[in-house]
């Protein structure tokens, strides 16, 4: 056997592991957690937004962490801390605003605190009642540079930065009257609002932004005028009792129109400064006199007191304004002796006014006044009202001046020549007034009025007034018998009967010789016809006594009027008793008669054949018959008017009646006039005073 | 294959142990619930909850907060982190108190859930529009991963290294 070397001792090596080998997959776990909280941290880093600071003087109800910031009611941050500036001046808010918006936040950005406000305007921020206040931001989207520090204002800005439209400069004496967020109107249409009033750094004007809303501003030219609507007003003028209300939050905010009044006015930029007038007609009287801004200034001498004459006042000519009272002074004319003191006025006069170019020099209007005053055209003093002791200067032509010329070479100004004015010295008028009633002669005329009274009443006793009526029914009765007699009324039948005769014998008539005749006949019945007339046109005569007699009753002069009426009552007769009136009836009728004599024995004739020829002839004298005949009614009816008139008049004299009765009231009226005149008198004997003081 | 002991059991044990840690942070960082009332929002983080309940008053609740959203994950995470270490070295710890203090941290895990429970059944059952609303936050998922880590941490963890630690050292 053969041995066999042991083995080698074996080599045991522990396998090598790697420690990676080892290496769990879990590890792999917080890796994930770490990368997951890694990125959850830097998502909400990066999602945290700006953080801004804005200050405020007041944070009232500004909450750190739960303040919001919106813009446009969309929530776009929130507050993050409340706490102050350095010295504790005001309240520093910081915010976190969205990344997004953040940007936007440039130099233009605006924030305020949204609180609950009940205004004149309306009521805005409800919804912060419940949930609190808010800051609310506004600014362009113009972006640009990012700021983080901004200044909060204190209240929500009138006009909103995103607005577009014009802001422009009002300029007012007193600031009292509108607050801030005062509407803006242009025609009744809301268009814009006022910021706060300030005044300007030399504290001699109150100045206000306003803002007008594009497109509205458009309207906005040099030439517009801006007045103020506040409250209401109330005009009493040729139309009634005006009440002018803008709007109900004019009434009690106050407001501020606009309007263009005339044409030509160049666009204007931004910050324009405009005028504010009182009201209305200030304005539209502005918007013609500050239209050209050029202007001249003359001057004038008065050597009366220009007491009531201020800076300002209205220079007029013929009515118009043309310019006003620039300044007032006072120099020692030592050219009179003694020196005396007078008063230097300037004249401020626009020539655009007078109707010359608007920039006419002051030569072209002294070339255009010189000949006016050589005709007579002075300066003078008058009184701007009745009521205010205000004097305005006017220009007036005095027809018979002494001639004057226009000193051109007097300084300051050219000198106008003056004419004294007829101011009324209200202290000399009443004493006039006074002298006039003490110099009344009152006690003659009660002495005559109770003498008058005497012989009115002598007149309405008199037996004549009362025959009066009685004269006066006679007469009528008469009358009523003419109109009334057979003759005259059988007249128009008979003349009918007459006319259709002549038709049925015209047609037989053929003889030019009997119709000549026919035709004379007419004619003379056409004449009398006429006498009717005439006696008929008396007869307005007779009612135009018939008036002068009542006028003459009225007059007082009542002895005549029995006399007037016998008069009138024989003059009736005297017509109705004339051959005219009494026979003409009767001729009527005999013409008539003859004319149907005429017209028998025609017809019994053979004289027929030449009726043919006159036919046209015969047919113009029926018709002319015709026209005669037409007037008889007219008579009648005048005649009937004739009675009704003297039947009126009798019925005023009758006992009890409408004269009587107006006699007597007026007698007693004259009777308490003489009363109170006495009284009066009386009273003022007393207490002369009462006349102006009352009693 | 069989093992007297599971294989890289410390390895695992450690790892869910990180990661739980890991998310505990953002647990505690961001909003646990966000609550609107009246279009009025307020996050709350768990300590800042907490902190409102005791201003409210709500000691007890308070309390029970504070133990079950920071006490106990806290307290795991600090147990798991004693036993995993002291199993490779010596320990001044008994090895029937650190057998007692394991089964204490695997059986307690589960209720650190409590908060997530909570703020599940609030974002369930509070949703009345306007008037009052309440959703989870980020904490909310934070939290609910990081207990549910450390509950995967303390079960990975071989209790029997307890006991191998002890015979190595009686050796």
């Amino acid at each position: 056997m053969t041995d066999t070397p042991p083995p080698a001792d074996m080599e045991i090596v522990p396998a090598r592991r790697s420690p990676w080998r080892n290496l769990s997959v879990v590890w792999l776990v917080p890796l994930a957690a770490l990368v997951i909280s890694l990125m959850i941290a830097w998502r909400s880093y990066s999602d945290r937004g700006a953080l801004i600071h804005i200050t405020f003087e007041n944070a009232a109800g500004v909450t750190a962490g739960e303040t919001q910031l919106r813009y446009r009611d969309v929530v776009i941050g929130v507050v993050e801390q409340v706490g102050f500036t350095s010295g504790l001046e005001n309240v520093l808010v910081s915010a976190r605003v969205d990344k997004d918006v953040a940007t936007f936040l440039n130099e233009s950005a605006q924030f305020w605190v949204v609180r609950p406000e009940v205004s004149t305007q309306g009521v805005s921020g409800l919804t912060t009642v419940l949930s609190g206040v808010y800051i609310e931001g506004a600014w362009d989207k113009k972006g640009g540079e990012a700021l983080t520090e901004f200044a909060g204002l204190e209240q929500r800005p009138l006009v909103d930065v995103t607005d577009e439209g014009t802001r422009v400069t009002l300029r007012l004496s007193d600031g009292n009257t509108l607050p801030a967020g005062s509407p803006i109107f242009y025609r009744g249409i809301e268009v814009g609002r006022t910021e706060k009033p300030e005044l300007d750094s030399t504290g001699t004007v109150v100045e206000m932004k306003a803002f007008i809303e594009a497109p509205h501003d458009r309207l906005l030219t040099s030439a517009t005028r801006f007045w103020d609507t506040s409250g209401f007003k109330v005009s009493f003028g040729p139309g009634g009792l005006r009440l002018d209300v803008e709007s109900f939050s004019a009434l009690i905010s106050g407001g501020v129109a606009f309007n263009t009044f005339f044409s030509g006015g160049q666009p204007v930029e931004t910050g324009h400064v405009y005028d504010l007038y009182v009201a209305e007609e200030e304005a539209r009287e502005n918007a013609f006199s500050r239209a050209s801004g050029a202007s001249v200034t003359l001057s004038a001498i008065f050597s009366e007191g220009v007491t009531g004459l201020s800076a300002g006042a209205q220079l007029t000519y013929k009515g118009l304004r043309i310019g006003e009272v620039s300044t007032m002074s006072a120099f020692v004319d030592d050219q009179t002796s003694p020196p005396e003191v007078r008063q230097l006025v300037g004249l401020r006069v626009e020539p655009g006014l007078m109707g010359l170019p608007d920039d006419a020099t002051l030569d072209d209007v002294l070339a255009f006044l010189e000949p006016a005053v050589e005709n007579g055209l002075r300066v003078r003093l008058a009184k701007a009202s009745l009521l205010t002791p205000s004097l305005v200067v006017e220009l007036v032509e005095v027809p018979d001046a002494p001639a004057a010329e226009i000193d051109r070479d007097a300084e300051p100004f050219p000198l106008l020549p003056t004419t004294p004015s007829d101011l009324p010295d209200l202290n000399a008028t009443m004493e006039g007034v006074m002298q006039r009633i003490n110099g009344l002669k009152i006690e003659d005329l009660i002495a005559q009025a109770t003498s008058m009274m005497a012989s009115i009443e002598a007149i309405a006793r008199d037996e004549k007034t009362r025959a009066a009526p009685e004269a006066i029914v006679g007469l009528v009765d008469d009358a009523r018998a003419v109109v009334g007699s057979e003759a005259l009324q059988a007249l128009p039948g008979e003349l009918q009967t007459v006319v259709d005769e002549l038709r049925a014998t015209v047609a037989k008539v053929n003889e030019q010789r009997l119709v000549e005749r026919f035709v004379d006949m007419v004619d003379s019945a056409y004449e009398s016809a006429d006498t009717i007339t005439a006696a008929a046109e008396q007869a307005p005569a007779l009612i135009e006594d018939l008036r002068a007699l009542t006028r003459k009753v009225s007059d007082l002069k009542a002895e005549d009027v029995v006399a007037s009426a016998d008069d009138l009552l024989q003059s009736l007769n005297a017509l109705i008793d004339t051959d005219a009136a009494r026979d003409l009836p009767a001729t009527v009728n005999a013409t008539l008669s003859e004319a149907r004599t005429l017209l028998t024995k025609l017809s019994e004739g053979n004289a027929v054949e030449n009726v043919n020829a006159a036919l046209d002839s015969a047919r113009q004298a029926a018709e002319s018959l015709e026209r005669a005949t037409a007037e008889l009614p007219q008579l009648s009816e005048r005649l009937d008017g004739l009675v009704s008139r003297s039947e009126e008049l009798l019925s005023a004299y009758g006992d009890r009646s409408e004269f009587n009765r107006e006699t007597l009231s007026m007698l007693r009226e004259v009777r308490s006039a003489a009363r109170s005149l006495a009284d009066l008198v009386r009273m003022l004997e007393r207490n002369p005073n009462s006349i102006l003081f009352g009693r | 294959m069989l093992y007297s002991r599971a294989p890289g059991s410390l390895q695992l044990v450690w790892g869910w142990w990180l990661a739980g840690l890991i998310m505990y942070i953002p647990a505690n960082i961001y909003p646990m619930l966000r609550t609107s009332t009246l279009g009025h929002e307020t996050a709350n983080t768990i300590i800042g909850g907490v902190f409102e309940l005791m201003h409210h008053g709500d000691y007890g609740v308070a309390l029970i907060v504070f133990l079950a959203s920071v006490m106990i994950p806290v307290g795991k995470f600090i147990a798991i982190g004693y036993l995993a270490v002291s199993v490779r070295r010596a320990s001044a710890m008994r090895l029937r108190a650190r057998q007692h203090l394991y089964e204490v941290v695997e059986f307690i895990g589960r209720w650190s859930m409590l908060d997530v429970f909570v703020v599940a059944i609030l974002s369930a059952l509070v949703q009345f529009k306007f008037v009052a609303n309440i959703h989870p936050g980020i904490a909310a998922v934070s939290f609910a991963l990081s207990v549910a880590f450390t509950m995967l941490s303390a079960q990975s963890f071989d209790s029997r290294l307890i006991w191998d630690a002890d015979e190595a050292a009686q050796e």
